[in-house]
């Protein structure tokens, strides 16, 4: 078993007005990684302002103080770079990887950007973006089969007033009656120093980062106060199944069941997250095993189970299958649910364990080969657990789960009786 | 003042470096590798000439079917058998394909690489191929498919393809294929397929940290078994210019967006203006701040995004738009598509964007080839386009060298905005009348 999932150095400090800085430096590459973890998400937004936090972050790139709207984009792209952001019920985070030589430009963009948003923002991106947004909305949720199903399992697990109640991409009504004084309001209530967390990853020495950090980052203020969202770690069973099926236009049934489990980072998600593995990944997972290849009424593509890793609350385990020609919404949840019920019932054996560790390896040294995911994952530990060194331990956790541990959390956590199933069933005539 | 108003400079360079390529013959196919020093992760790709350029008309699929199968149990061991050694490695077999070959790969930590090259050599020679197991990966593949078309885009794309090349050829057919075609192939075409383009040893390529792994043994896995030589890959494809430019109406009743596929053909990859009409895409619409992007998204709101470029395979390419805008907006958005095509051609390139699109595209070779599967992918374009070891620097030299009476000239030669095939693909009922009020060409239902 590794000792560490992380054999990079790791140096942090924080500068007087509370940002934190981290850098990992590698000079394998001649390039390098910007990342910022901002703590809001969408937990953070109050009933009628859903999609809030992810349409600001559209508004983050239109422009600041010293750069002109577009200017961002031209200037990362120009420089070589590649960029982006987004945004999660958990938090928000923006991030461009430059060759080496633009690593200062990198910086100024973000400090701006972090102190000087809300004089350059306009009525007119405003509305802009915000058609941006609906037509985000409708081209990945509206127009594709299935699209609505995060929108729909969402409610299904947590119930009103919970943060992960409502999804990130928002409402188009909320949406709609969005206004020019909320976004500068947002800015200035969470988008602080010591709010965020900069991470550099590549080419750059610590002392460099440092001393940039401060340059440009060392003067922004920081806030008094920043609001918590509402607190969601606990969320009591109602004793039934939530049940949702919709007839619409799809071509085939298509069930999800749903679990709420435990929070990303705690010794309980990594068992759910080898649990998943052992459940969903791969040929020779058990629902592939069981339903695409045993009974084949599940097609082959389309079957899987994957823990989604949010951290202020208990998480979702999401299994899904999509029905064969010929078999009934009906048959294939029948089926679907037998198979996450045998996961208290039928142990794990050390064959499906070791398969699920060593995908799981895979996926981590895949997320630790580019210089910007794991500026993504040091961000992600410093932001939400404290300290970035505790990525190294996350890998280590996953190959000392058990078998035994693995029974017991399906005991926990995925009883029939407190899960979400959500159906999709074609339209008559079809 | 808090912020710094003056924006930085860039400091020192850093000079630019491929991983080194080795490259050997082994067992009678060649290894082709980089060198990722440190790097736990391994990827081995084996390369076959078996691309859909292969797959004879009206037998398109047949590669996407015949991956599928390769899976279904081997000479030693059965599907479930397979399943659980390979990703007991901790990988999948990962399939794919596109006009000029066929790629099987593992992506393992680097001392597992060995086992899992000699999986992957097992199932993609020796493949049971049993035809109940066959007619059943079909059948699946078909289903496949038939969900993927449910989404808005393949059949617009097959739409825009057919009229850009011809529905009588195959590279005028879906790469992948259509549901109906996949479902109408039989057991022979899967296991001919497989005799003619999968016993021939290929090319493996390999991108991981070469002090831990041992090439000839890897190929001589990779290879094992192996016999047959090249085949000859067939020159570039004339294709007929089709004067006048149409409108071709896909219906999609109750879309709330319609899909947008503009194109016309355009060179293929070994083209001497490759470089200049790459830069001319990426100013048109490969940036996010590209003339189209700007225009449609930035300016107008009318789509998540937009973008266009121009593609190349071995014998044929094709420059494209896509989109997908609000219904309301589907003329206007269309209008003002081809307006900014017409314009690039017309007017070339101004300095200020083309130094973006090359800086970008070449700090996009330092900065997107990092990890093994990227630097795998870098390595096979070499092999497929017969390219020298040191291309991706030469490569980001000549994309720095590029001036503007260059790319413009590109623009000029290889943008022909009155030959584009229009696809829309909407709420006909809504959207038919705006579009040929448009003007912009006549307009054809499309039956499929």
């Amino acid at each position: 078993m590794p000792d560490s999932g992380y054999p990079w150095p790791i140096e942090t400090t924080r500068l007087d007005n509370g940002l934190r800085v981290v850098v990992s430096e590698d000079r394998t590459a001649p390039a390098v990684a910007v990342n910022l973890w901002y703590d809001v998400g969408s937990r953070h937004e109050p009933e009628g302002q859903t999609g809030f936090a992810h349409l600001f972050e559209h508004l983050m790139f239109e422009g600041s103080v010293n750069v002109a709207k577009t200017e961002h984009m031209k200037l990362v792209q120009g420089a070589g770079g590649s960029l982006n952001a987004t945004t999660n019920p958990d938090r928000t985070n923006y991030f461009e990887t430059v060759p080496a030589e633009h690593l200062e430009l990198a910086l100024w963009l973000e400090a701006d950007r972090m102190g000087g948003l809300v004089p350059a923002l306009t009525q007119e991106t405003l509305d802009n973006q915000r058609d941006v947004v609906k037509n985000e909305r409708r081209q990945r949720y509206e127009n594709v089969p299935y699209g609505d199903a995060w929108l729909r399992l969402l409610p299904l697990l947590y119930p009103p007033g919970h943060p992960y109640h409502h999804a990130t991409i928002g409402s188009m009504a909320d949406l709609n009656a969005a206004d020019l004084a909320t976004f500068q309001a947002f800015h200035s209530t969470y988008y602080a120093p010591n709010n965020a967390v900069l991470t550099v990853v590549g080419d750059a020495s610590a002392a460099e980062v440092f001393a940039l950090a401060d340059k440009y980052f060392g003067a922004l203020p920081a806030l008094e106060e920043i609001p918590a969202a509402p607190d969601g770690r606990t969320v009591a069973g109602t004793g039934r199944p939530a049940v949702e099926t919709v007839t619409t236009d799809v071509p085939a049934p298509r069930v999800y069941v749903a679990h709420r489990t435990h929070p990303f980072g705690s010794p309980g998600y990594d068992v759910v997250t080898v649990l998943a593995t052992v459940l969903g990944s791969g040929r020779g997972s058990r629902l592939y095993q069981r339903l695409a290849d045993g009974e084949r009424i599940a097609q082959p593509d389309l079957v899987g189970a994957y823990g989604v890793d949010l951290a202020h609350a208990p998480a979702p385990l999401i299994a899904t299958a999509t029905a064969r020609p010929g078999v009934s919404g009906e048959r294939l949840a029948a089926g679907l649910a037998e198979v996450v019920d045998e996961l208290a019932s039928v142990p794990v054996t050390a064959a499906e364990l070791d398969r699920a560790k060593a995908l799981l390896s895979t996926a981590w040294w895949r997320q630790m080969s580019t210089v910007d995911g794991r500026a993504d994952t040091l961000g992600r530990y410093a932001t939400q657990f404290g300290d970035p060194a505790k990525a190294a331990d996350r890998l280590p956790a996953w190959l000392a789960v058990t078998a035994e541990q693995i029974a017991e959390a399906a005991a926990e956590v995925l009883a029939a009786d407190d899960r979400a199933i959500l159906t999709y069933l074609p339209e008559q005539g079809r | 003042m808090t912020l710094i108003a003056v924006r930085p400079g860039a400091g020192a360079a850093r000079p630019y470096r491929f991983p080194q390529v080795v490259r050997r013959t082994v067992a009678g196919g060649q290894v082709v590798a980089a060198h990722l020093p440190g790097q736990n992760l391994a990827v081995a790709l084996l390369l076959l000439d078996a691309g859909a350029g292969r797959e004879p008309a009206g037998k398109e699929g047949l590669g996407g079917v015949l991956a599928k199968a390769l899976e279904e149990g081997t000479a030693q061991r059965d599907a479930t058998a397979y399943a659980l050694a390979i990703e007991a490695l901790g990988t999948e077999l990962v399939t794919g394909l596109d006009w000029d070959s066929f790629q099987v790969s593992v992506q393992v930590p680097v001392e597992r690489l060995s086992a899992a090259v000699e999986l992957l050599a097992e199932a993609v020679r020796t493949p049971r191929l049993d035809p109940d197991d066959v007619r059943r990966v079909r059948d699946d593949e078909a289903t496949a498919l038939r969900m993927e078309w449910a989404n808005p885009g393949p059949r617009a794309d097959a739409a825009l393809r057919a009229d850009l090349f011809g529905a009588d050829n195959r590279w005028g057919r879906p790469m992948y294929g259509d549901p109906d075609s996949v479902a109408a192939l039989d057991v022979e075409d899967v296991t001919v397929f497989h005799s003619e383009w999968f016993i021939r040893p290929g090319t493996l390529v390999v991108a991981g940290d070469l002090d831990r792994l041992d090439l000839d043994a890897l190929g001589a896995a990779a290879f094992a078994g192996t016999g047959g030589g090249p085949v000859e890959r067939g020159g570039p494809i004339e294709v007929a210019p089709r004067p006048g430019r149409r409108i071709i109406l896909v219906d999609r009743p109750g879309s709330v967006q319609s899909t947008l596929r503009l194109g016309h053909p355009s060179p293929h990859r070994a083209h001497p203006d490759h470089v200049p009409m790459t830069l001319a895409g990426t100013v048109l619409g490969g940036a996010f701040t590209s003339r189209l992007n700007h225009l449609i998204r930035e300016v107008r709101g009318y789509t998540y995004g937009i973008r266009g470029d121009f593609a190349s395979s071995r014998r044929f390419g094709r420059f494209a738009v896509s989109s997908g805008v609000q219904t309301a907006v589907t003329a206007p958005a269309l209008v003002e598509a081809v307006g900014e095509i017409t314009r690039t051609r017309e007017t070339g390139v101004t300095e200020e964007e083309l130094a973006v699109a090359r800086s970008w595209r070449a700090g996009q070779l330092s900065v997107e080839l990092q990890s093994p599967r990227a630097i795998a992918s870098a390595l096979t374009t070499l092999v497929v386009h017969d390219l020298p070891d040191d291309y991706h620097a030469r490569l980001r030299e000549s994309l720095l060298a590029a001036d503007v009476a260059q790319v413009s000239a590109a623009a000029a030669t290889h943008l022909r905005p009155e030959e584009l095939t229009l696809v829309v693909e909407g709420d006909a009922a809504v959207i038919r009348d705006d579009l040929t009020a448009t003007g912009l060409g006549d307009l054809v239902d499309h039956h499929s």
